[in-house]
């Protein structure tokens, strides 16, 4: 056991003695942290947006106005003909364009029925469904009030909705994801660090040196892993206090379970930069394959991005192979729920259970002696 | 001239045939593109359905069966269960389902006697993007029910005619593609050069090489050679795939397609470069490497969050990442059919883009050089 | 008991043989040196007997552990040097001798002692803080044999442990392999340096794989006992080589620096003296011919035609 202190003492002097990746890994969570914080919104605001005004009437001024007035909405230019929308759209200047059709002040003063045209770019799909939700929302509120206007019964409203969102009543897209963030940086940090670091003393020779000495394997193992584990538990800590007191993600579960549980992880993203620096000859390789073939596909795949019930039953059976599924869960629970650990035990169960597997076949890999 | 282009070549041939004999990275540099791109294909989509939906019907009436079965017919809800409200609560917790709709007891007689009357849907909020196209579905939905009980059939005063230019299907996948080709192609050029230059750097074979009568310019030129090459190749089979299965169409030119990305790749080529001449071992180039492929790429060029929407700084930030006018640039070519002309604005600022980092590159290297 | 029993050692690799049916011993306190070329199986072996590599059949006992059945029971007690002076470059001498003393269960007591040994043996002292990335090559390959011998292994295994370094600092080094065989520490070297090889008690000679040759240098050189080995002295060397092998009293010939040594058939002493009028009737000119002691590289060259 003391022999242990001696190597994560000498790994920890490594890691002083570059400045460089000491501060990348520090700086580089804050920086994504905080470009994700405030990149991430599925609110759509400022569509750029032009309108045809066929019409030119009173009426239809009155509805450019309100689009204008609209925060979801950025109107561009205002044209006369259909036809002059084509470099609008294709220049990407603007996602959409509503049609006035001529005569429609009139028509509205008549009551009559008409219909307007929205064209919309949807090469980019997610941003336009919200889009023309937004205008299909706010052309229906302007149709009611002018039907209320033109008198008459009309509909007397029927159904009434009202939505009540849990855990994130403003919909806040960061709420979601910061959380998710920090599970990714973990993967990234303590995984392809721990692989490329195990993996460069092998090329420069210490690791040799070690094999000869008599320190047992799970000795030499915990020196290389314990000090990444360490510097996975300060990234918690920072990611933490930066998502809570800078961009007020609620945490309404208890932080000493989230900090335990995420040890848990830690386990499994360490078990495996031991695993890929078994089996990748340069730190090139185990680099590019533990962000390749491990963070990758999992990033897509875990629900961090996309959400896993979208996918195939196939992949989805898939995906319980990951460990990053459960630990996002755990988060967002934690964060959000505020939940404890009768509910979330399912997920913390599969956690330990992928930490101690894959730490276990890795350890089975590195053998002191080779064959 | 012919000496410059001869120890280019050489350069370029030594580099291709490392990376030939690495064949973990030649792997992930051809493979992974294709995987990524299968895997958006056939799995990853922004598209939901399949909501699971709970129901506590206070009212058992034929208006509230009417309501619940308009949900389902929707096609984006899945009746997944009848609960009460303390099992709504838990099954919410459990992400068992993602929505609860509570009908109140009194929804029938209101409608009879033409009062308004109000249902409830619970949301799950944690996954924001979710909830809100869920809460767009169920807004619509309750809308259109709700219209049968308003009197006598009304054609709206105001109807909506949506039209989708480019992509009407609104599929994600086609969408997505060229933030893919951008983001492999990022990674992997950025990446792979930063590394492959920081890599003769430590070993000290760099010092090997100054000793030859060989200039600096020549040495990176031909290093970086390969790269590009693999890049474009990557980046075109992942049209050509995305062509065959997804059907995803090529409406431009394919010139304007290889200009557009040839001047993208020399951009993140640079990048590299600039990248390792900052790195002096290989971990600190490759999380440097991926921290500014990585993160603009995905967060910051309008791949996944709209730029319109973010706040100003972020903005003015994004105007730096080259893989934003990239994505307009190539999203015109594949789906608008632009030509070189359209998109001058975007190829000036991956030209501008490129000169620069190439330019700081090279002056860093020049002096590491001597 | 020999410090080392080494009995049919072979270690194959797939198809390729590196190691094949080595049979050799090593007395305590001996310098023991291994000899041969690149890739020859010196550091395959070496490894073998440190445990670093399973050997493929065969046994070998290190202080009385069989190694290939028990890799971690010598650990304690033997000491290592690589090629590569595996140091930590980002660590001070200080820090590396403390880390290795750590390592090997050193108490605070002995360690400091030990401490002062080292860097009184490498001539550090006065340098503890230096970071050892910025020493120079005979430095470092001093604090790397120093940190493999803070634990007074009693037996040690340098593998090429004078490459790269200049000719002072090896002589250097030597010394300090001298004292430890004077305080009785087995020494197993291998090295592809002649002059080195000479320093060594016994030698062995490895050639693709095999045990080509074993003994002291004078059992080695013995070899030339009935042959005379000839030295010529000429401008032309390239050509006087050829005149020579067309001479059927010549055995070999190689090139020594700028000289030509022949190796004489047995029984062809004698007429070593007519080498010198044959070679200048063709036309060389002859600064010198004559008969010189067989020095470890013509051993080596000879060891090295037999066996291939």
């Amino acid at each position: 056991m003391r022999r242990v202190r001696f190597l994560i003492w000498k790994e920890l002097i490594e890691l002083g003695q570059d400045p460089r990746l000491l501060a990348i890994v520090v700086v580089a969570p804050i920086v994504q942290l905080l470009a994700l914080g405030y990149a991430a919104t599925t609110d759509v605001r400022n569509v750029p947006m032009v309108i045809v005004d066929a019409d030119r009437s009173a009426a239809s001024r009155d509805l450019i106005a309100r689009f204008s007035a609209s925060p979801n909405f950025s109107l561009v230019d205002t044209v006369s003909s259909p036809d002059d929308i084509d470099p609008y759209l294709e220049r990407g200047r603007a996602w959409m364009a509503v049609a006035i059709p001529p005569a429609f002040g009139a028509r509205l003063l008549r009551a009559e029925p008409q219909a307007l045209q929205i064209v919309a770019d949807g090469s980019d799909a997610s941003s336009t469904n919200v889009a023309l939700g937004y205008a299909t929302n706010l052309l229906a509120g302007y149709a009611e009030e002018m039907a209320g206007r033109a008198g008459g019964a009309g509909r007397a409203g029927a159904i009434e909705l009202r939505v009540r969102v849990w855990f994130n009543p403003r919909l806040e897209s960061r709420d979601f994801m910061l959380p998710g963030i920090l599970a990714l940086l973990l993967l990234v940090v303590t995984t392809n660090l721990s692989s490329a670091g195990i993996v460069r003393e092998r090329e420069v020779g210490t690791l040799e040196q070690l094999n000869v000495t008599p320190l047992r394997r799970w000795e030499l193992i915990a020196g290389k892993l314990l000090p990444y584990a360490f510097v996975g538990m300060i990234d918690v800590c920072l990611v933490v206090a930066v998502a809570v007191f800078w961009f007020h993600v609620p945490l309404r579960g208890s932080f000493v379970l989230l900090f335990v549980l995420s040890m848990d992880y830690l386990l499994t993203t360490l078990g495996l930069g031991l695993f890929v620096s078994t089996i990748s000859s340069t730190q090139q390789q185990a680099m590019m394959t533990s962000i390749f073939f491990f963070l990758l596909p999992m990033m897509f795949l875990s629900g961090f991005i996309f959400p896993i019930e979208n996918m195939p039953a196939a992949i989805q059976a898939f995906t319980y192979l990951l460990p990053l599924r459960y630990y996002l869960v755990i988060l967002r629970s934690i964060f959000l729920k505020g939940v404890g650990l009768e509910t979330i035990w399912p997920q913390a169960a599969a956690l330990t259970l992928w930490g101690v597997a894959i730490l276990s076949l890795a350890v089975v890999r590195s053998r002191k002696r080779s064959a | 001239m012919t000496r410059v282009l001869r120890t280019i070549a050489a350069v370029g041939r030594k580099e291709f045939r490392q990376i030939g004999r690495d064949r973990r990275t030649l792997l992930i540099l051809l493979v992974v593109p294709v995987f990524t791109l299968l895997l958006f294909g056939y799995a990853l989509n922004f598209d939901i359905r399949h909501v699971r939906l709970a129901v506590d019907d206070r009212d058992r009436s034929a208006a509230s069966r009417s309501l619940i079965a308009a949900f389902v017919n929707s096609g984006y809800f899945d009746l997944v269960a009848s609960v009460d409200a303390a099992d709504a609560t838990r099954r919410i917790d459990r992400d068992e389902v993602r929505a609860v709709l509570v009908i109140p007891s009194g929804l029938s007689r209101a409608l009879q006697t033409r009062r308004a009357a109000a249902v409830q849907v619970l949301l799950n909020g944690d996954n924001a993007n979710t909830a809100t196209m869920v809460m767009g579905y169920a807004v619509t939905i309750v809308r259109s029910e709700s219209a049968r009980y308003a009197g006598p059939a009304q054609p709206p005063l105001i109807s909506i005619e949506p039209r989708l230019w480019y992509n009407p299907e609104l599929r994600s996948a086609l969408f997505l593609v060229p933030g893919l080709i951008a983001y492999i192609a990022m990674i992997t050029a950025v990446v792979s050069t930063a590394l492959s230059v920081v890599r003769e750097k430590e070993r000290g074979t760099m010092e090997q090489v100054r000793m030859a009568p060989l200039d600096a310019a020549s040495f990176i030129v031909g290093k970086t050679i390969p790269y590009f090459a693999i890049s474009l190749a990557s980046a075109l089979g992942i049209v050509l795939v995305s062509m065959l299965l997804f059907g995803m169409p090529m409406r431009g030119s394919w010139p304007t397609l290889i200009t557009v990305l040839s001047l993208f790749l020399l951009g993140a080529l640079g990048l590299g470069l600039l990248v390792s001449s900052i790195a002096d071992t290989q971990q600190v180039a490759f999380q440097v490497a991926v921290l500014v492929s990585f993160l603009p790429t995905i967060m910051l060029s309008g791949f996944v969050f709209p730029i319109a929407s973010m706040p100003r700084v972020l903005q003015l930030i994004t105007y730096g990442v080259p893989a934003r006018y990239f994505l307009v640039a190539l999203r015109g070519i594949l789906l608008k059919g632009v030509g070189l002309a359209t998109i001058r604005l975007e190829l000036a600022a991956l030209g501008i883009f490129a000169a620069v980092v190439l330019l700081l590159a090279s002056v860093r290297l020049q002096r590491q050089w001597v | 008991m020999s410090a080392i029993t080494v009995t049919n050692l072979t270690k194959r690799f797939g198809g390729f043989v590196a190691v094949d049916g080595v049979t050799f011993d090593v007395d305590r306190g001996e310098i023991f040196g291994f000899l041969g070329s690149n890739g020859a199986g010196k550091s395959t072996t070496i490894r073998m007997l440190c445990g670093l590599l399973e050997p493929t059949s065969g046994v070998a006992i290190v202080d009385g552990i069989d190694v290939g059945r028990d890799p971690e029971g010598v650990k304690q007690r033997i000491g290592y040097m690589s090629q590569k002076f595996s140091l930590y470059e980002a660590l001070t001498v200080d820090e590396n001798i403390r880390f290795f003393g750590g390592v090997y269960g050193l108490d605070r007591a002995r360690l400091d002692a030990r401490r002062r040994f080292v860097l009184d043996m490498a001539g550090l002292a006065g340098r503890e803080r230096t970071r050892t990335a910025d020493l120079a090559g005979g430095w470092r390959q001093r604090l790397a044999l120093g940190c493999a011998i803070l634990h007074e292994p009693r037996i040690v295994f340098l593998d090429e442990p004078t490459g790269g370094v200049d000719a002072l600092s090896r002589r250097e080094f030597w010394k300090l392999i001298d004292r430890l065989s004077g305080d009785g520490v087995t020494v197993l070297v291998t090295t592809h340096y002649l002059d080195e090889a000479e320093h060594c008690n016994r030698l062995a000679i490895i050639h693709a794989g095999k045990l080509a040759a074993l003994g002291t240098t004078s059992e080695l050189k013995a070899r030339f006992a009935d042959r005379t080995i000839v030295e010529v002295q000429t401008g032309n060397p390239i050509e006087a080589m050829r005149q020579l092998d067309a001479t059927a009293d010549v055995e070999k010939t190689s090139v020594f620096g700028t000289a030509v040594h022949a190796v004489l058939r047995h029984g062809a002493g004698d007429r070593a003296s007519a080498l010198a009028a044959r070679l200048e009737s063709a036309g060389l000119h002859v600064e010198g011919v004559a008969a010189v002691q067989p020095s470890l590289e013509d051993v080596f060259l000879d060891v090295v035609q037999h066996a291939g």
